[in-house]
């Protein structure tokens, strides 16, 4: 048994027009055994980037906390926010320093970027384990129910969805999905981000 | 000895099985079955080639479609056709659909100890006139189902056809209930979706789709006007009615 | 025909050179000494009726089994030497269920007949170092009543390993009368009550007792309920409205 399959979970995010949607289940458990069905693995790191953290339940803790004593020193530093694409890069850097002794986590980023003409962009990432990074125009999934992520979201996910449309999107590939890996599921969390606000909706899924 | 061969023996071994890649999929309607998969065949990285069928006309009611390793598969439907021959002459009539499925399964059990290395899905009319969806596991433990995907590519494909045949996670509106059967022109672009999705996302699918469609007897063939490179492969006209679709997959 | 009576009616395996089979010649002649078997087919379903020869008071009658059960829906009658009916009957159910195991439906009426047939020929001398099976040929014919999706059929068996389908037949020692007497009271839109009160009729004419429901065995087969002999009670109503 992998250790990245060990407590499941599972992650997404979708690009939209000017708005971006990430999201995740809730499941925590020991191989096949529910542990909690509350386990969040998204977190906001500033009001307009997020990150998803499934993989081995330890490092979802540790990494998070990583993850907000490096953004805090930067914000210290540098006297402002963080852009996506930086958390991005800090993200794979932090990953990438323990290449040979990783923290079993595939992390997904989700955000809005400022363009140097003030507006925000939509902008999404994943890294595998070590943080190689992957930024894709669409969208990227991680977890112990990629594969059908994939398969979903493939086939439902077009271009410039409008932020309702993109949670549809998204609260569909992903309950869909969820359903057939036996390591994610139990509830699940949509965050859409838009310009002026972020939604945070739970999602009340199949409970087996 | 003095070579030392009986201190240091050596093993060696035979894998009779392979993987050979690819998807099959099929979706039942109220009076029509699509069967459908790709044409790729593929060891590891490589190509064998771009052309392999997998879905087979089995008779005018029944298309059967194999996936896993090849060889096997070949030989699989080979007996099943035989059997079929067998069939009409001991019993002057072709095979029913549940009766094909239910030969499928204690042919497959036969080899309960050395496996036929296959996942097979029989699509077809039944008896009644509906469309059927039999799925099979390599050793012969078998259901009836609306729809099915099978193969390399079936944990991408499966939760989709999950979600757009079964309507799973979709409330229905008040006083309008999901229908239990899709028409034939959205099930059509489900399947091709579902496997342009799968190509894109999928090393070993790809380059050829096969799409069969099955039609009850007497069904018009409303669905299948203006469709691209059909051809009817039925040997009458008043029965059940087959056709197959070729359509190009990407091939990267 | 015992005139010719011959070298040639020893060895099962040799045709006389008039062309004949004498062993199932005579296995042919054994049925016309076993007891008057009747059957009709009607759109309805198929009706067996037996005479059972019951020789001493002692006799339960209860305990004579000429009409037997195939499979739900085929049933058959004998006439001859019904010992060697439990052979073919064993091995019509056998096929039946490894019909339905294999294909998961009933298997046809013409099948089971011909699997039936297939091994009325089964017998001769051995092949090779193998032991013969059979030394002779079945002295037994059968009545083979089914439903499949043809409808209702009746078909009947002889030691030849020859079947052909009937509309009504009479086989056994009353067999001729019978026959003749079917061929004029048969018609083809027939109820199965009708049927069993030719079948009864028929026989009752043949019979030397009293026909009563102690001494004939009635069965059907029908679409609905498949095959069923009928018990006394209900065979009692039907002599009654005789």
């Amino acid at each position: 048994m992998s250790i990245m399959q060990m407590n499941g979970g599972s992650v997404i995010a979708m690009v939209g027009k000017d708005c971006v949607a990430i999201a995740s289940d809730l499941r925590l458990g020991n191989q096949s055994l529910g542990i909690s069905s509350k386990f969040e693995k998204i977190f906001p790191m500033t009001d307009r980037v997020y990150v998803g953290l499934p993989g081995l339940a330890t490092d979802v803790t540790t990494l998070h906390q990583q993850f907000r004593y490096r953004l805090n020193m930067y914000t210290i530093k540098e006297e402002r926010e963080i852009e996506p694409e930086t958390f991005a890069h800090l993200v794979s850097s932090t990953l990438y320093e323990k290449r040979f002794g990783p923290y079993f986590i595939e992390p997904v980023i989700a955000g809005l970027q400022k363009t140097p003409s003030g507006d925000l962009k939509p902008y999404i990432a994943a890294t595998d384990l070590i943080g190689c990074l992957n930024f894709a125009k669409d969208f990227v999934v991680a977890g112990t129910a990629s594969d059908k992520l994939f398969g979903v979201a493939e086939g439902l996910w077009e271009p410039d969805l409008e932020p309702e449309d993109l949670f549809e999107t998204i609260a569909q590939t992903l309950l869909n999905a969820v359903d057939r890996d036996a390591y994610s599921g139990w509830g699940a969390v949509v965050y859409v981000l838009t310009k002026d606000k972020v939604i945070k909706r739970e999602l009340k899924g199949r409970m087996d | 000895m003095p070579d030392g061969s009986f201190s240091n023996p050596q093993q060696r071994q035979f894998n009779p099985y392979s993987d050979n890649g690819g998807t099959i999929l099929a979706i039942a309607g109220a009076d029509f079955t699509v069967i459908a998969g790709d044409t790729r065949q593929s060891e590891g990285y490589s190509i064998q080639t771009r052309y392999a069928p997998k879905v087979f006309r089995l008779t005018d009611r029944a298309v059967l479609a194999v996936n896993g390793f090849a060889a096997d598969g070949n030989m699989f439907v080979k007996k099943v056709k035989q059997r079929l021959e067998w069939y009409r002459h001991a019993h002057a009539k072709d095979m029913p659909l549940r009766a094909i499925a239910r030969l499928i399964q204690t042919m497959l059990y036969a080899q309960r100890f050395f496996p036929y290395y296959v996942y097979n899905i029989l699509g077809g009319i039944e008896e009644d006139g509906s469309g059927a969806v039999y799925s099979f596991d390599p050793v012969g433990s078998y259901e009836r189902e609306a729809c099915r995907a099978a193969g390399a590519a079936q944990s991408l494909v499966q939760p989709f056809l999950d979600n757009q045949i079964y309507f799973k996670n979709q409330a229905a509106a008040p006083n309008q209930p999901h229908p239990a059967h899709l028409p034939l022109s959205d099930v059509l672009a489900i399947v091709i979706d579902s496997f342009t999705s799968a190509t894109e996302r999928h090393i070993e699918v790809g380059d050829g789709l096969e799409i069969y469609v099955v039609l009850a007897k007497g069904r018009s063939v409303q669905g299948l006007e203006g469709v691209r490179s059909i051809q009817e492969l039925s040997t009458k006209s008043d029965g059940d009615r087959v056709f197959v679709i070729r359509r190009d997959l990407k091939k990267d | 025909m015992f005139l010719t009576r011959s070298e040639y009616d020893r060895g099962v395996n040799t045709f006389s050179p008039e062309g004949r089979l004498f062993q199932v010649e005579y296995a042919i002649e054994a049925i016309k000494l076993g007891s008057t078997t009747v059957g009709v087919r009607t759109p309805e379903g198929v009706v067996l009726g037996v005479e059972k020869r019951v020789q001493s008071p002692l006799l339960e009658s209860s305990s004579i089994e000429k009409i037997m059960e195939i499979d739900t829906h085929l049933g058959c009658a004998m006439s001859g030497l019904t010992a060697d009916a439990r052979t073919m009957v064993d091995h019509a159910r056998v096929t039946a269920q490894n019909h339905a195991f294999t294909y998961d439906e009933p298997i046809r009426v013409e099948s089971a007949t011909q699997a039936v047939c297939d091994l009325a020929l089964r017998f001769g001398e051995s092949v090779h170092d193998e032991e013969a099976l059979m030394s002779r040929p079945f002295g037994v014919a059968l009545l083979i009543a089914g439903v499949d999706e043809n409808g209702p059929q009746l078909f009947h068996t002889d030691p030849s390993g020859t079947f052909v389908r009937y509309e009504a037949k009479a086989i056994g020692s009353g067999s001729e009368a019978a026959q003749s007497e079917l061929q004029d009271k048969w018609r083809s839109q027939m109820t199965l009550r009708e049927a069993h009160l030719l079948t009864l009729r028929v026989l009752k004419q043949v019979m030397e007792e009293k026909l009563d429901q102690h001494n004939v065995q009635l069965a059907q087969v029908t679409p609905t309920k498949g095959f069923e002999i009928l018990n006394e009670v209900r065979l009692k109503e039907i002599i009654d409205e005789m």
